[in-house]
């Protein structure tokens, strides 16, 4: 066997001496790759590391509050970006906290994640600053204190911003029915539910629905249907109290079974509806259960003629005082990697400033976590411009955020499995649902 | 001087043992640490004893996930197995653009379960999805695919045989092309019909490529995730829940990532066990 | 006569069920949002608006060069090293080399549900979450490339490698410029399956990249497909998976021979 070797036989010597160096090579390499992360990072004391939201609009609110701060202290500059996008800013800051390089300041957090990361000992509790606990009083009520307050004494996070859960109706297809003002109980829901039914293509199956509720189970997706009318029928109660599990009662049984009675009528469909047009937008169903993030998306992509309108979300026919529901609350905290939480505390006091709040407000349509936000005046020329927001700011005194609960996922993900069976398809009756969900709950506790 | 070929030899494997013992090694041993902890990452381990062991022996929903994986194989495997059958015997015979029609059957396997499971999540839709308006075009009535309990596991095993089948109809041409050909002119003279030809002669003949399609199969449904994770996330009902989308919320939905080491490790041996199984029944059907 | 019309009609009736919803997938992520649910074949006019979405939502091109980047160096990684554990394997003699063979068809029964989560905490306590490494490194390696590398080289004649030493080639001449131009299908066997498997990998991904700028192609979609940011637009999704189909697809359209060659010879060969 003849070929040209030739080509390669005139550069002989030491060939033979390549694998050891190679594969030497390749040791080293791969060694210095294992080394070379986890970088220790020299940090200046003096400086602050701030990650915010990556929504456009908290981008823009941050870049202009941090450009005053510098200009205020050029001493002790703040550094911003946003929080890297991610699967879900949560997850990313996760990943940050296992990697140690977690931002001193981070305003986004869920206040149902504040538990875990306190309990993992990342964050520093705040009420051990100088000046903390004089402006939570200023700022929140004692119930908003409360919540904020974590199960060993401490408060970790500074209650930041609310969009509180209501329900969106079209206006027009009620209107078609007969009501000029939304469904405000069960049994008027339940009645509307009736005459909002219809087959309007004629193929033998019903495409209208007075609403329509995420039928995935993923945990969270319980926070915007089950939850809020839970926080409603209760008065706001919680979930889980400590050890201890009180979501068991009979407010979570009426939710249940009012839930149940619209999917055992056809009233809510169990089609999965992602994968196809938004059925709000098209007019399929009448209702939604959202927050004020929905008046941008509805402005964009609304077709003529349609009309909206946001209310409180049903509650029970008995029902007495105020409506609660869930505020979807996102709250600032310091994380102890931080080389001077003294000065970051400092920027956060900054940022919640009672003039940076009006900015916040105006520029993102979220709404500041601070008390009687509507009837003080200093932000009414922002709701005459926004008649929009008047219902959430009106709601804003009545929500709730979240259980301080270091498993409150998994507290969801029960109620969720239960949920599924108990309402959505009903092989469960509504009191074994719920005990059900209540023990998996107690073997995780 | 030339090195010895024992030093060269180590050093041309170097590489692949030092990765063996990073990527291998190392994580086995250490899922057996895992096992006996609880752990969220961000806290420190804290050591349970059989304590992961104990909940999974009640976690109900970890059997359900098992079952469920264990029903897709079941729909999958057969079926996958007569449709490749159907058109490799198809293709097997005397015809023009035989190329062509591989290559297209072929198609959905080279492309990303993503792309598939997107498509199909359009194909299933109960409201306005292609299968359900063909069936009321048919004048038939609408099906809940992914909406019925169950259904659901059922249609992804539809879906995943859809994706897949271009392979295993592959592999039989190349088993049936295999078939000496004077076998069947022997069975002609002696008058057997087709089916009798394909049932005593092609058949056996193929018997080791049905057993690498089960086992093959049975590997790629045991890490069915991907499908249930966009079509349905678990649901209806969990009966979509397969058990490596039910480690993947384990252990990066909640953090519990000892308990999640502790699944992944039970699951592990189960497969292991199929798949020992299976060989031995291949291994006694072959010699028979 | 009749039995062969029936034949082609089974067939093509067969080509329609496997290639027809790729067809309605491009055209109905071509058609307006209005008329997706109900298009069957064209819509009634081309609209790029998808697919301007998918810009402008994810940074799909960043993901594509991301998924380029990971499956390349993946490829390259087992071609290389792949062909030098089977060279060693095949053609060299040390002490140990059963035990490595062993260990090799070992790790090919292995299920990776066991490593999994522990393979995970190390990508974390190496501080390669969110790298590019955790996406490449745990599989620049493969067994089933070795193997296949050892079994086409043991196939070579050793008059070839015995010719090239007379002549002075060391082993990595006699492995990169003697085996490898003689082992074309192999390479392009394990070439194509690697390169195919990174590409379509999702779950992994999923679990050790967190921030979108490293996110690969499929994952960055398949996010794309259960979170909220389509907004519910339905030609949008559909976008964004013709676009993660388009380049294998493309692929495969030049080189299908190979592409099935090499995953008939992947299935069999395990």
């Amino acid at each position: 066997m003849h070929f040209g070797v030739a080509g390669i036989g005139g550069n002989s010597g030491g060939f033979h001496r390549y694998p050891k160096r190679i594969s030497l090579a390749v040791v080293c390499g791969m060694f210095l790759l294992m080394t070379a992360c986890a970088p220790t990072r020299q940090r200046n004391p003096n400086e602050i590391i701030f990650w915010s939201s990556n929504n456009p609009y908290e981008i823009e609110f941050a870049r202009i509050i941090v450009a005053e701060w510098n200009r205020r202290h050029p001493q002790s500059p703040v550094r911003y970006q946003p929080v890297p996008e991610g699967q879900s800013s949560e997850e990313v800051i996760l990943a940050a906290v296992v990697g140690r390089t977690t931002p001193d300041v981070y305003a986004n957090m869920w206040q149902g994640d504040v538990e875990a990361f306190a309990r993992a000992g990342v964050l520093v509790p705040l009420d051990t600053l100088p000046g903390f606990l004089d402006v939570m009083y200023q700022r929140c009520d004692s119930s908003v204190i409360q919540e904020a307050t974590s199960q060993d004494g401490h408060i970790y996070q500074v209650p930041w911003k609310i969009n509180p859960i209501m329900m969106l109706y079209n206006v027009r297809l009620f209107q078609a029915i007969g009501m000029e003002r939304p469904p405000a109980t069960y049994s008027e829901f339940l009645s509307a539910a009736e005459k909002m039914k219809a087959d309007t293509d004629g193929d033998g199956y019903v495409d209208r629905w007075i609403g329509y509720l995420n039928v995935n189970v993923t945990w969270w997706k319980r926070l915007f249907d089950f939850y809020p009318l839970y926080l409603a029928a209760s008065h706001g109660a919680p979930l889980v109290q400590g050890e201890r599990v009180v979501f068991n009662n009979r407010a979570a049984r009426r939710v249940f079974r009012f839930l149940r009675k619209l999917y055992a009528g056809n009233y809510l469909p169990r089609d999965p509806m992602e994968g196809r047009q938004d059925p709000f937008l098209t007019g399929q169903v009448a209702t939604q259960f959202t927050g004020p993030w929905a008046v941008s998306y509805l402005e964009k992509f609304k077709p003529e003629g349609f009309q909206y309108q946001f209310a409180p979300v049903p509650v029970p026919d008995d029902h007495q005082g105020p409506i609660f529901t869930y505020g979807d609350p996102k709250n600032i905290v310091i994380f102890n990697t931080s080389p001077n939480p003294r000065l970051a505390w400092k920027f956060v006091r900054f940022m919640i400033e009672k003039e940076n709040d009006r900015r916040f407000l105006e520029m993102t349509d979220q709404l500041p976590r601070r008390k009687n936000l509507f009837r003080d005046p200093y932000f009414q020329t922002y709701f005459r411009n926004n008649p929009r927001m008047i219902p959430f700011a009106r709601q804003a005194r009545y929500v709730r955020g979240t259980d301080g609960c270091p498993v409150l996922k998994e507290v969801f993900d029960a109620i969720s499995q239960q949920f599924e069976a108990g309402v959505i398809y009903g092989v469960v009756p509504v009191e074994v649902a719920l005990e059900m969900a209540a023990r998996r709950v107690r073997l995780i506790l | 001087m030339r090195i010895s070929q024992h030093w060269r030899g180590y050093g041309f494997v170097a590489p692949y043992v030092i990765h063996f013992l990073l990527f291998v090694a190392f994580p086995v041993a250490f899922s057996l640490v895992l096992v006996f902890h609880r752990w969220n990452i961000i806290a420190p381990m804290e050591f349970v004893g059989l304590g992961n062991f104990y909940r999974l022996a009640r976690d109900t929903l970890f059997f359900r996930s098992l079952g469920n994986t264990l029903m897709f194989l079941l729909i999958h495997i057969p079926l996958q197995i007569v449709v490749a059958l159907f058109f490799a015997e198809l293709l097997n015979r005397r015809l023009h653009g035989r190329g062509f029609f591989r290559a297209a059957f072929f198609l959905p396997v080279i492309v990303s379960g993503v792309v598939v499971t997107i498509l199909w999540q359009r194909l299933f839709s109960f409201d306005s999805g292609l299968l359900n308006r063909l069936l009321i075009a048919l004048g038939l009535g609408k099906v809940g695919w992914l909406v019925d309990p169950d259904l659901a596991m059922p249609s992804i095993a539809l879906m995943a045989t859809w994706k897949n089948v271009g392979l295993y109809i592959v592999l039989f041409l190349v088993g049936l092309q295999s078939v000496p050909s004077h076998l069947y002119e022997a069975a002609e003279l002696e008058g057997a019909s087709a089916w009798q030809k394909f049932r005593h002669i092609t058949l056996p003949m193929i018997n080791p490529t049905v057993f690498l399609v089960v086992v093959l199969s049975t590997i790629g449904g045991f890490s069915l995730f991907i499908e249930p994770y966009i079509l349905t996330g678990g649901g209806p009902l969990n009966r979509t829940l397969s058990a490596v989308l039910y480690i993947y919320k384990e252990g990066f939905f909640f953090y519990h990532m000892g308990y999640a080491a502790t699944l992944g490790f039970f699951f592990a041996l189960v497969i292991m066990l199929v798949v020992v199984l299976q060989k031995r029944v291949v291994e006694r059907n072959v010699t028979l | 006569m009749a039995r062969k019309v029936i034949l082609y009609l089974v067939l093509l009736v067969g080509i329609v069920v496997f290639t027809y919803p790729f067809f309605w997938m491009l055209m109905a992520s071509l058609a307006p949002e209005k008329e997706i649910e109900s298009l069957v074949l064209i819509p009634s006019q081309v609209s790029l608006n998808s697919y301007r979405q998918v810009v402008e939502k994810i940074p799909i091109f960043r993901a594509f060069c991301n998924s380029l980047l990971v499956s390349g160096a993946v490829t390259a990684g087992v071609l290389v090293f792949g062909s030098m554990v089977g060279y060693a394997l095949s053609r060299l003699r040390f002490r140990g080399r059963n035990l490595i063979f062993y260990i090799l068809l070992f790790t090919m029964t292995l299920p990776f549900q066991i490593t999994l989560i522990p393979q995970y905490i190390l990508m974390v306590k190496l501080g390669w979450v969110d790298t590019y490494l955790a996406l490449i490194a745990p599989y620049m390696m493969n067994a089933f490339g070795i193997i296949m590398f050892r079994q086409f080289f043991l196939s070579i004649p050793q008059d070839l490698i015995d010719a090239a030493r007379i002549d002075g080639c060391g082993d990595l001449q006699i492995l990169f410029r003697i085996l490898w131009p003689n082992s074309i299908p192999a390479l392009v066997t394990v070439g194509i399956i690697t390169f195919m498997n990174s590409w379509n990998e999702v779950l992994w991904p999923l679990i050790v990249i967190r921030v979108e700028k490293l996110m690969t192609m499929p994952q960055l979609i398949a996010l794309f497909a259960v979170g909220g940011r389509a907004e519910a637009q339905l030609g949008v999704k559909l976008a964004a998976a013709t676009m993660l189909a388009l380049p294998i697809v493309l692929a495969y359209l030049f080189f299908q021979r190979y592409f099935i060659e090499s995953m008939a010879t992947s299935g069999l060969k395990e």
